[in-house]
């Protein structure tokens, strides 16, 4: 490593010794037995997958028309797709989150219902919250959704019970009807996400069919389903999205930060995991139920803990972490942020090639100006993954990989390497947001790893053939994110870092790949470059889900 | 220029609260109206000393209804009202009769201003009705508001200059250097921005930052005599080595104090960063601030025997007399804080602090969360007012107070960058003691939403956050009046959401800037004014561009 140029990999060549990948986080017992298997891995190993999204197809009114036992569903799809567990790798996986109304089709009580974090109840598509995630703005869909609408969502009602009169005032004034909240509402409803990997397509498939087959005789449908493929780039060993840039590079790094009693939640190779020190976040903030961030175990939702001795459903819930007289239903789980997000690659690369004529038209000096070049500034990272900085690229990591652990103070201070507006910039600012004050490393990078979240989306759709043309197929990214509070991790990357116009002293531009059509900052010496970047992904659905652990999963498969 | 923050809070007749609720409505829809270009334009011209104004009606079950006008403006408040005055007489005056009539002195001057067509000024009322802030900060200090819109004009024209009409012909600002892009685009805007060729003016005056450093002195001299009171009242009792038995009192109370350092289980919050002990401190300013304690000691004894000395020759004493006795009173005062009254005061904060209740779960109104979440997050910037009870007894009252008061003064020398620690995302906030300080308000104008803000301070400052509002009832355990509080975020959160109130009417005369957007346009402005720069300078003032 020590040979090689500042300006980071040498195109074309493979690597000179065999790639030590550093080894990854697990959990320890018990706890790896109780959690699903998409905590901990993306199952790198098992290259084709299928999202299912599954709607329980039986009426809320009356109780009589749905089945007797609610939950019964969920125990025939076990026997067919068993969730899988974080024990190590398996040759083929399953996962499943559900839906606020997911979880009330299939009969969770009221209260439990209500214990769950507000951006979950309220479901995404509430009229407020739709503004702040930049989908809906009054009544209209923004230019970053696909046209008419999205097509799926959890449908989750809204609770406004109070009747909208108008008040009669003195002096002939009234006060108006309160206008009630808008009801947003999408096609298909989602109640469950089920997602099957395998070693092939063909072995998806089949698995698929036997899943719709054991659904059928329980009324559940599938009523959306997207092929998910890695198409692992075996040259280089990387999975890319479908502009072309390896993706899932940087992922934050848990360990325990509870005080003594919790130390090896999290191991490495054994070991308690020690904390990373720039990826480092604590169990809490991915996991609901261990200690996060603010120092408290993450909350998540209860269930009464009746113990009627004749009720003979399986009770594997603890009431360790709960109140008393409740059972945890929350612990070993996590919220998911679920989106589609389709990507017009050949827009992006044509839009791309359209302003590099432009910009070298119009600074004869700037012959370095390509769509590559310019793609790469969008981004953040080279097309293989190596990050940006003022000296070109930096040096590969260990095992070879693109190098994760720094920060941009350092070097690269004023934007002029990675752009300030890029993708992974916004994502993940690190220590890099406040530059008036580089003793304020250390605290920047704190904030910074406060609003993490882990990622485990993959592509669909099939790849490009050509990039440059625009052929109607739809590809795109399934955005899925866990984390353990929706409001402070992923719905702050979106509005405070992502969509913020005055995103580091930016001025009215948004992320350039996930944003709505508008200008993009390239910072350069001496004079700043302005690119015009068209809406390149548009979202055709999303949902907040609950991923159960795996004994709440069985509670919910005994209601 | 000086810039004034202030509240001015009115009690409400109970019955005519809904009838004011719907004055302030009506106030806003008449600054909304539909199919405008432009909304606020009304207020933004006739009241341009304006930055930022909020009405608010704050409802408590242990109160009547209170409404506060907050208003962040140019100046002192006389024009301001004025202007006020002349642009809404009548709907002000309106808003005014919902108000109870005042039991103190003001009660003639509200008969006189809210008689039927009376015409009576209105100024002086709310003058009189003002609640001076206890603590309070500005993001972009010394800027005025016309100096503000009219340097975003500026960058806007620059950047309308830099991206040139014909975007596919060769642009003349590029290939040349960063100190002639200077040259160029100065003589381009000179004509359209004849104040260019102005110098800056002073953001904040030697007087002010004179007066500033002045009151903080004061505000500590006045801290150490009284703490220095009870050693002074011994001293000329006692000989001198008697006090060595209040030094092992105050041994004791280390001890003691020592052992209940901690926080009480589950309630401590490590952080490594964003607080405000003196472990945090960078090396320098740690020389810092032992020098200037020192300092300010040796310039107290000083003062304070000198005063004494005066005042004992004064009434006969002898020269030597008087000075050995003046120096012994207030040299045993001072050593009496050290060993004796600073420890008791930081135990009995300490046994206070573990005792105090702290709210889990406020009641949530899930009607009025929907209400807020209505009217926020529509442009870059938001507001939040909140009203909190305040933690009752002597020794609070005497800390609070004196704390706001310390770290106001102390903010306003620190902080004239704008900065908070390493945020610089409120553009006008204070805090201010009501109700005979039965309960504190909080308002705030800043950027993005209200989550991130505090997200901000619970990263960032969450040590002098928990300093200004650790006083309220229910807030999050703190230790030492810094340590853990606001560092507890999520219940943190819950408490300070479950304390604000609908922001009904609210007013930015600048609704598209951010406070770094603001010092950005102030930078490339004040760059624009200089007829030439430096390569260096120029280098770095492209950077902004």
């Amino acid at each position: 490593m020590g040979a090689r140029s500042v300006t980071g990999r040498t195109p074309g060549q493979p690597s000179a010794q065999p790639s030590k990948q550093p080894a990854s986080w697990q959990l320890a017992p018990p706890h790896d037995k109780q959690t699903q298997g998409i905590v901990v891995s993306g199952f790198g190993d098992l290259p084709s997958a299928q999202a299912l999204f599954l709607m329980c197809d039986w009426p809320d009114e009356p109780a009589a028309a749905g089945p007797a036992r609610k939950g019964a569903w969920l125990q025939a799809l076990t026997m067919v797709a068993p969730i899988t567990d974080s024990d190590g790798k398996d040759d083929r996986a399953a996962s499943i989150a559900f839906t606020w109304t997911g979880l009330k089709k299939s009969g969770l009580d009221p209260n439990a219902l209500a214990s769950f974090s507000a951006p979950f109840r309220e479901g995404m598509y509430q009229e407020d919250r739709l503004r702040r995630l930049g989908d809906r703005i009054k009544d209209k869909w923004q230019g970053t959704v696909i046209k008419d609408g999205p097509q799926w969502s959890g449908n989750t009602p809204v609770k406004d019970d109070r009747p909208p009169v108008a008040m009669r005032l003195p002096g002939g004034k009234t006060v108006p009807a309160r206008r009630p909240q808008r009801q947003v509402t999408t096609p298909l409803t989602v109640h469950a996400l089920l997602l099957l990997y395998h070693q092939d397509a063909d072995k998806v498939q089949d698995w698929a069919n036997e899943v719709a087959a054991a659904l059928a005789p329980h009324n559940v449908k599938i009523v959306h389903r997207l092929p998910l493929d890695l198409h692992l780039d075996k040259a280089k060993n990387v999975a890319r999205e479908h502009f072309g840039f390896a993706d899932g590079l940087s992922q934050p790094i848990p360990f325990d930060a509870g005080d003594g009693g919790e130390e090896g939640t999290v191991v490495v190779d054994g070991k308690p995991a020690p904390r990373d020190p720039w990826h480092g976040v604590p169990l809490g903030e991915i996991l609901l139920g261990h200690t996060n961030a603010h120092a408290e175990k993450s909350p998540g939702p209860l269930v009464l803990n009746d113990t009627d001795p004749s009720d003979r459903r399986e009770r594997d819930l603890k009431p360790e972490g709960a109140p008393e007289g409740f059972l945890n239903l929350g612990l070993n789980g996590s919220y998911v942020v679920v989106r589609e997000l389709r990507q017009y690659v050949g827009k992006f690369w044509k839009s791309l090639e359209d302003n590099a004529q432009r910009i070298r038209a119009h600074d004869p000096t700037a012959t370095y100006v390509t769509a590559d070049w310019l793609a790469e500034r969008l981004v953040g990272r080279s097309l293989d993954g190596d990050m940006l900085c003022p000296a070109g690229m930096r040096p590969a990591g260990p095992g070879n990989l693109p190098d994760n652990a720094f920060g941009y103070i350092a070097d690269d201070r004023y934007g002029q390497g990675c752009p300030m507006g890029s993708h992974v910039r916004r994502a993940d600012p690190r220590d890099g947001l406040a530059k008036d004050h580089p003793a304020a490393t250390q605290t920047l990078l704190d904030a910074a790893n406060n609003h993490r979240i882990l990622r485990r989306g993959r592509k669909f759709g099939a790849l490009p053939k050509d990039r440059y043309e625009e052929d109607g197929e739809e590809r795109g990214l399934l955005f899925i994110c866990l984390n353990a509070d929706i409001a402070r991790q992923f719905e702050f990357v979106q509005q405070t870092w992502i969509l913020n116009p005055n995103f580091a002293t930016l001025y009215d531009e948004t992320d350039p790949l996930v944003g709505p059509e508008g200008r993009f900052t390239i910072g350069e010496q001496p004079l700043r470059r302005i690119v015009e970047v068209e809406t390149f992904i548009q979202s055709a659905g999303g949902e907040y889900f609950f991923l159960p652990s795996l004994p709440a999963l069985k509670y919910l498969a005994s209601l | 220029m000086r810039q004034t923050i202030l509240s001015v809070v009115l009690d409400v007749e109970p019955q005519s609260a809904k009838l004011l609720a719907q004055f302030i409505e009506d106030f806003k829809a008449a600054q909304e109206p539909p199919g405008a270009k432009e909304w606020y334009s009304e207020i933004k011209e006739r009241v341009p000393l304006l930055h930022f104004m909020s009405m608010s009606v704050f409802e408590n079950p242990a109160f009547d209804p209170i409404f506060v006008v907050e208003a962040n403006f140019d100046g002192p408040p006389g024009p301001f009202w004025a202007q006020m005055e002349a642009a809404f007489d009548v709907k002000l005056r309106a808003m005014l009769r919902c108000c109870k009539r005042p039991e103190d002195g003001d009660g003639p001057m509200y008969d006189a201003v809210t008689k039927r067509c009376s015409r009576y000024p209105l100024a002086p009322y709310f003058e009189e009705r003002t609640f001076r802030p206890s603590v309070f900060h500005q993001g972009n200090r010394g800027l005025g508001r016309d100096r503000i819109l009219n340097e975003r004009e500026l960058f806007l024209a620059t950047r309308r200059a830099l991206a040139q009409p014909i975007p596919t012909a060769p642009n003349p600002y590029r290939g040349i250097t960063a100190g002639q892009i200077h040259q160029k685009l100065r003589a381009e805007l000179l004509a359209k921005f004849p104040w260019l060729a102005m110098e800056a003016p002073a953001r904040i005056s030697w007087l002010e930052r004179a007066d500033d450093l002045g009151r903080l002195l004061g505000f500590v001299f006045v801290v150490l005599l009284c703490l220095s009171i009870p050693g002074m009242a011994l001293a000329p009792l006692m000989p001198a080595h008697w006090f060595l038995v209040g030094a092992l009192v105050g041994a004791g109370i280390v001890v003691r104090l020592w052992q209940k350092r901690a926080a009480l289980p589950g309630e401590g919050v490590r952080t490594r960063s964003g607080g405000l002990t003196i472990a945090r401190m960078s090396a320098g300013n740690k020389v810092i601030l032992g020098v200037a304690l020192v300092a300010v000691l040796v310039l107290h004894v000083i003062i304070a025997s000198s005063i004494g000395f005066v005042g004992l020759w004064i009434t006969g004493w002898t020269v030597h007399d008087a000075a050995c006795l003046a120096a012994k009173v207030v040299g045993l005062g001072v050593v009496s804080i050290v060993i004796f009254t600073a420890p008791a005061v930081v135990l009995w904060l300490r046994l206070l602090e573990r005792s105090d209740p702290s709210q889990d779960a406020p009641p949530i109104d899930e009607h009025l969360l929907g209400e807020m979440a209505r009217r926020e997050d529509w442009i870059p910037q938001n507001h939040m007012g909140s009203v909190i009870l305040v933690k009752p007894g002597i020794l609070r009252m005497a800390l609070f107070r004196a704390g706001h008061h310390g770290l106001g003064l102390v903010l306003r020398v620190v902080a004239t960058d704008g900065y908070l620690g390493s945020m610089r995302t409120v553009h006008f906030a204070h805090w201010a003691f009501v109700n005979n300080a039965s309960r504190l308000m909080f308002f705030s104008n800043f950027d993005l939403s209200w989550e991130s803000y505090l997200d901000d301070f619970i990263e960032k400052a969450h040590g002098g956050l928990t300093l200004a509002w650790g006083s309220g009832v229910g807030f999050p355990p703190a230790r030492f009046l810094v340590l853990d509080g606001a560092s507890h975020g999520r219940k943190f959160k819950a408490w300070a959401r479950h304390s604000m109130a609908v922001s009904r009417f609210w007013y930015s005369a600048y609704r598209d800037l951010t406070v770094d957007q603001i010092e950005r346009n102030t930078r490339i402005a004040d760059g624009l004014r200089k007829q030439t720069l430096s390569e260096q300078e120029a280098a770095t003032w492209a950077r902004d561009l």
